[in-house]
């Protein structure tokens, strides 16, 4: 019943691994007490409050790339861990090619804590309200890891188990997030739910892509993340189905929102009820289509 | 004091004097008590809390604790016996027998880091035996809950606050005016409601720090800050039983108060540690977690309105009922229910009115002086109540309350008679200028747009006899140096003493200096920067100061140039005679006078002035009716509108337009009145749209920024308008009267006010969240989605 | 626990500190360097009292270790007092009225001044934006604003 919150942080080891094979060997010989950390936003916060005890915090910037912002025109984007959200957001090449990921970066809490935070650090952390998964999710990510076996890719779309919980193994430093080339003409947009007008957590967030596809009825693909509405980002696949199948109208439009809240399963906690957020999902979900269908047509 | 006259305003009064105290704060040079420099033997303090709301000690073991390395003591309740508080002594320093609110101090540590002493509160073993815990106040007061405060009799108390022992409730404020059971037949029209407002809280930057030190003779050194040198010292003093001239209290710039760092809060537990490691200075700096659930919060408030008008929208009857929360410990909080209770008809002509206002214990954070001292929380609900009431009887808001509203001369529900007040002027200037009337079209499809408006009234809620002092002194270089006990928290005290000063001498603005820091030792006394007293009282009692010194001056040269004192004058730092057009720079004679003629000696000497002021017209109000001839010093009044816009898809609002206009008296800065009715009302608007400690069980769900919103750059309005009405207050210097804490006042109901003339909805209580305005609208079928 | 020493410009001065992991950037300047106008206001990296510069960005300096910071430029505002930009955004505060009680302003003049430097001629909406992150309880931001409007046209 105690409310922890200790005046300093607690007492750990600073790590600083030269080399990602040591990064790897380092936290995977102390897979318990260690914890890699970039930006630091996110597990600062929670150590001071006591939910994080780590022995070990393991500096994971400046190894091999992860400060690297790579666009190929044939590949596409290859953004490194450390690299950090307001890199982003003034990244010509994320303005031109991934202007939704500028936009889901532009959301999160203050300039200062962007200067920090990354959307790797964004994607390991793993928080169902995480605003740049959505629009990582959406852009097909795939993450880089480097673990004790070596370096390997990981879509995005099967690493979140829950809030928290992401498949990644002791030993594991996520090195980048890469995002093929999207689909031509693509338009897309992040609409984020908080109690002041910015900056805040999301009470809902919805993330919204489309884009011409001749393979779908519809004429077009959409791709939806919702944040906070579940224990992880989520990917209502009933919603994205229907609005490939039928004609995009405002019904359908509408149809394909309450379909996205169906598949939401909201918490009551301290920002939000289940019901306000099923009601959000559905009618962000209904705006976030609009805005992406008025962009596309 | 000097009598209002209006015609003649020497400058700089009326003037938007830069602050004075503006060029350290930009550099970073501005010293804030966790500035401070206290070198090795410096120690830090951590407190040991209780996890239960409500609980027996049973048992505390403290070796552990004690024999870790690094810690230099552990201290308990059971060292320090003494009450201590400010209007009802119910508070030990550190919990003895029983902890009444989740954060209670049950025992306290020094040692050579914080970290150590954090790590040694988990050696501190504490035994309790849970109690049932009161977590409403309107239940608190009900015979059958469970007693926080047994010893509630035995208390010693303020001869104007009424506990009732063997309940929770600490005091009982009572209005009995008129024939309120008669009156209601005559009522055309009646409206009854029950409001619930929650505990909300300050939220300073600066969290609350203290660091004391106690010297071997026990004399004590509590640096910290402070809204209250004064009252810490004495209240402290009082409870550990030593002399108010041991206890000094040194207090630096303040980085936001509101009233949370009024009293005495967690200044008592550093020195109570600091006299168990006697020559080290001890801090105790409150993580802002802390801040959250364990400094003073507003009290909760359950209030029920009932009021009547007759055919012609005449108010004749108001019956209240509030059921305070006032937490685990009202000492400070009684006040506000007194407060409450006087001022329960709002700034409105009633001759019937009712009320009965009881301070309740609660097993909650202890409720403390929050800007607006109660008037924010009984507003929130009595002028919606209005609005409702003039709705009913088919009359306009503006309309309404103009036919009601307080006059010069109007009979107050106390039974004293209003002062000359620009109420109806504040009035009329905010409909105007939110184009009261008017309806502007949305923005948006999606958007209902409406407007609101609400007034306010507010008198200082002292003792009768809290009183100020001041010195003046001027140096070789012809500045002068003005000694003060009030705070400057923000508010821009610090400033206005200076022009206060300036005038009252005649010296230029850039030539006062305030001396800083507060120091009781060589400090004149305050009672307290609170209840937007300071530019009234202290500025009186500057004022006098001043011409004390002034006076000291001209008889000097009245008697070296042999001219009477009604020819001679200081202007703009020099002594001038209208009569001969002589003239002496004051440099010349203020430290070593002047000589005599002829090597025979010297006149005058360095010059000091003493003034002060304490209002000694204040008359008790009777206890079974609350009636009395003079039950405060004065009145500020005022008036808030806005004009927002919510959006139909989320719930959530958009402040378009934001109008304050408030009757100061006289400005003395008026840049600076300005920024106190811009700050009021966004603290105002947070907290009708954001804030809410929210407490289950006693313990606090949102103890951080994350999720205890306030209001950021995002959230104001585009258009937020200040205006200044002055009708003079005629003990106040030049006719001033404070603003710091009414601009807070009318926000929430002048918000609610326009929720509902945007989607005809309206709430139980503040903060009108998007989710509960939306969901409102979806239960009563309003929502529209898509469809526009 | 280990300590680290790092090598840190601080306001132009490089500096060697001696600190142990869990130190922040913002105790380091306060405690270790007794560089006291970054403020503590909540430790978490939400208010914004602490924020400094690191390499020429605004960063809430109780989020980032100061072992973190080796081989790094710091400008806190004591140091910022010397460049004319920055006394431009202080002489406008002053002159708009933005101060009160002063706490929050070290972290706002700080946003303030990166914020004119990468974006000269802010809207009213982005400047919004760029101090969203410096929480004020005093002034209602209206002055602030105004400032660094006034701040912007003066450069």
């Amino acid at each position: 019943m105690t409310i922890n919150s200790h005046p300093t942080l607690p007492e750990f080891e600073y790590v600083k691994p030269a080399t990602l094979a040591e990064a790897s060997e380092f936290l995977a010989s102390h897979s318990v007490e260690a914890r890699p950390f970039l930006g630091g936003t996110d597990v600062f916060v929670r150590m001071r409050d006591g939910f994080l005890t780590p022995k070990f915090l393991v500096d994971v910037k400046n190894l091999n790339g992860t400060n690297d912002l790579r666009f190929d025109p044939l590949s596409g984007l290859t953004l490194g861990a450390a690299v950090n959200m307001n890199r982003v957001i003034a990244s010509p090449e994320v303005q031109t090619h991934y202007p939704l990921l500028a936009e889901a970066c532009r959301s999160v809490a203050s300039y200062q804590l962007r200067t920090r935070a990354t959307v790797v650090g964004n994607i390991c952390n793993a928080s169902p309200a995480g605003d740049t998964i959505g629009a990582c999710l959406v852009f097909n990510g795939v993450l880089h890891i480097h673990g004790v076996n070596g370096p390997r890719e990981e879509p995005l779309a099967i690493f979140f188990l829950g809030p928290g919980k992401t498949t990644l193994e002791a030993g594991d430093v996520v090195t980048a997030i890469h995002f093929p080339i999207p689909p031509k003409g693509c338009a897309g947009t992040y609409l984020k739910l908080g109690r002041n007008q910015l900056s805040d957590l999301s009470i809902v967030g919805v993330t919204a892509l489309g884009h011409p596809d001749a393979s779908c009825p519809s004429g077009y693909r959409f791709r939806l993340a919702l944040a906070s509405v579940a224990p992880v980002p989520l990917i209502p696949a009933d919603a994205q189905t229907y609005l490939a199948n039928n004609s995009i109208t405002p019904e359908s439009l509408r149809e394909t929102a309450r379909l996205s809240a169906e598949a939401c399963s909201p918490i009551d906690d301290v920002r939000g009820s289940a019901r306000y957020r099923k009601e959000m999902a559905r009618n962000l979900s209904a705006k976030a289509l609009t805005i992406v269908w008025e962009k596309l047509k | 004091m000097v009598k209002t006259n209006t015609q003649n305003v020497p400058s700089p009064i009326g003037e938007s004097k830069p602050r004075i105290d503006a060029r350290e704060k930009v550099t970073g040079a501005a010293i804030f008590a966790d500035d401070l420099q206290f070198g090795n033997s410096l120690l830090h303090a951590r407190i040991k809390r209780s996890p239960h709301p409500h609980a027996l000690i049973k048992n505390i073991n403290i070796t552990k604790a004690r024999a870790m390395p690094g810690v230099k003591a552990v201290v308990t309740g059971e060292d320090f016996p003494g009450y201590i508080g400010l209007y009802l002594q119910d508070r030990y320093i550190f919990c003895r027998e029983r902890v009444r609110y989740v954060g209670d101090p049950v025992a306290g540590v020094a040692a050579v880091s914080e970290e150590i002493a954090e790590k040694a509160l988990d050696l501190i073993e504490v035994e309790y035996e849970v109690l049932e815990p009161v977590l409403d106040p309107e239940l608190g007061a009900s015979p059958k809950a469970p007693l926080i405060h047994p010893n509630l009799g035995q208390y010693l108390v303020a001869n104007f606050i009424f506990p009732q022992p063997g309940t929770n409730i600490s005091n009982h404020f009572k209005i009995r005016k008129g024939d309120v059971d008669s009156a209601w037949e005559q009522c055309a029209a009646i409206v009854e409601h029950k409001y619930r407002i929650p505990h909300i809280q300050h939220v300073p930057i600066e969290p609350h720090i203290a660091i004391a030190k106690v010297d071997e003779s026990g004399k004590v050194t509590l640096w910290g800050s402070s809204q209250s040198p004064f009252a810490q010292r004495n209240l402290i003093a009082q409870s550990m039983g030593i002399s108010q001239s041991d206890m000094r209290v040194i207090a630096p710039f303040v980085g936001g108060g509101f009233g949370s760092k009024a009293g005495v809060s967690m200044e008592s537990l550093v020195v109570a540690i600091a006299t168990k490691v006697k020559g080290h200075p001890v801090k105790l700096l409150l993580t802002r977690e802390e801040e959250f659930f364990t400094a003073f919060v507003r009290q909760a408030l359950v209030a029920y309105f009932k009021m009547g008008c007759d055919e012609k929208g005449r108010l004749l009857v108001m019956e209240n009922t509030f059921y305070w929360g006032g937490g685990a410990y009202t000492e400070y909080g009684v006040n506000v229910t007194r407060a409450a209770g006087y001022s329960s008809s709002g700034p409105y002509e009633v001759s019937n009115v009712k009320t009965d206002s009881y301070c309740v214990y609660t097993n909650h954070p202890v409720g403390g002086p929050m800007r607006g001292f109660g008037m924010p929380e009984m507003h929130a609900g009595l002028e919606q109540c209005i609005d409702e009431l003039a709705l009913q009887i088919g009359m306009d808001a503006v309309a309404f309350r103009k036919l009601n509203c307080l006059k010069t001369g109007s009979i107050l529900v106390t039974g004293s008679k209003m002062h000359p007040t620009g109420l109806p002027q504040c009035l009329e200037k905010v409909a105007e200028a939110i184009g009261w009337g008017k309806k502007a079209p949305p923005s948006a499809p999606n958007k209902r747009r409406g407007k609101g408006l609400a007034l306010m009234w507010k008198a200082p809620a002292m003792p009768p006899n809290a009183g100020s002092g001041a010195w003046v002194e001027l140096a070789e270089d012809g500045t002068v140096n003005v000694g003060v006990g009030g705070q400057e928290l923000g508010q821009g005290v610090f400033t206005v003493a200076a022009q206060m000063a300036a005038a009252a001498l005649g010296v230029p603005y850039e030539s006062v200096r305030i001396a800083t820091p507060v120091d009781t030792r060589y400090s004149p006394y305050e009672w307290q920067t609170v209840a937007s007293r300071l530019t009234w009282s202290m500025g009186n009692a500057i004022v006098n100061a001043a011409k004390d010194a002034k006076r000291q001056i001209l008889d000097v040269v009245a008697e070296d140039w042999g001219e009477p004192l009604e020819d001679l004058d200081i202007v703009n730092g020099m002594v001038i005679s209208f009569k001969s057009e002589k003239e002496i720079p004051l440099k010349n004679l203020v430290v070593y006078g002047l000589p005599k003629p002829d090597g025979q000696g010297w006149r005058g000497g360095p010059v000091i002035g003493r003034g002060n002021f304490m209002p000694t017209y204040v008359t008790g109000l009777d206890s079974e009716t609350g009636q009395g001839e003079r039950a405060v010093v004065h009145y500020t009044t005022g008036a808030q509108a806005v004009e927002l816009e919510v959006d139909l898809d989320t719930g959530r609002i958009e402040i378009i337009k934001g109008v304050s206009a408030f009757d100061v008296g006289k400005a003395i800065n008026p840049e600076m009145v300005k920024a106190q009715m811009e700050g009021g009302f966004v603290q105002g608007m947070s907290s009708a749209l954001f804030e809410i400690l929210q407490l289950k069980d006693g313990v606090l769900q949102n103890p951080s920024f994350v999720d205890y919103r306030i209001a950021t750059s995002s959230d104001i309005p585009k258009d937020l308008q200040a205006y200044i009405v002055e009708v003079p207050q005629d003990d106040g210097p030049w006719g001033a009267r404070g603003i710091g804490e009414h601009s807070m006042v009318p926000t929430i109901p002048a918000i609610a006010n326009a929720i509902y003339d945007a989607v005809g909805v309206r709430f139980e209580g503040p903060p009108f969240t998007a989710e509960k305005i939306y969901l409102a609208m979806l239960d009563e079928g309003r929502s529209t989605n898509d469809k526009g | 626990m280990t300590f680290h020493k790092i090598n840190v410009t601080i306001n132009g001065e490089l500096e060697q500190v001696v600190v142990p992991s869990n130190m922040t950037l913002m105790r380091m300047l306060r405690e270790s360097l007794a560089l006291t106008g970054t403020k503590n206001g909540c430790s978490a990296g939400e208010c914004g009292a602490c924020t400094v510069l690191l390499n020429g960005e605004p960063v809430n300096s109780c989020m980032v270790l100061a072992v973190e910071c080796d081989g790094t430029e710091i400008n806190t505002v004591e140091g910022l007092t010397g460049d004319k930009h920055f006394n431009l955004i202080q002489e406008a505060i002053i002159q708009e009225g933005g101060v009160q009680c002063g706490f929050c302003t070290p972290g706002i003049l700080i946003s303030s001044y990166a914020l004119l430097k990468r974006n000269p001629n802010p809207s009213e909406d982005e400047i919004r934006e760029a101090l969203v992150g410096n929480l004020c309880r005093c002034t209602g931001y209206v002055r602030i604003i105004e400032s660094v409007k006034e701040a912007a046209k003066r450069r």
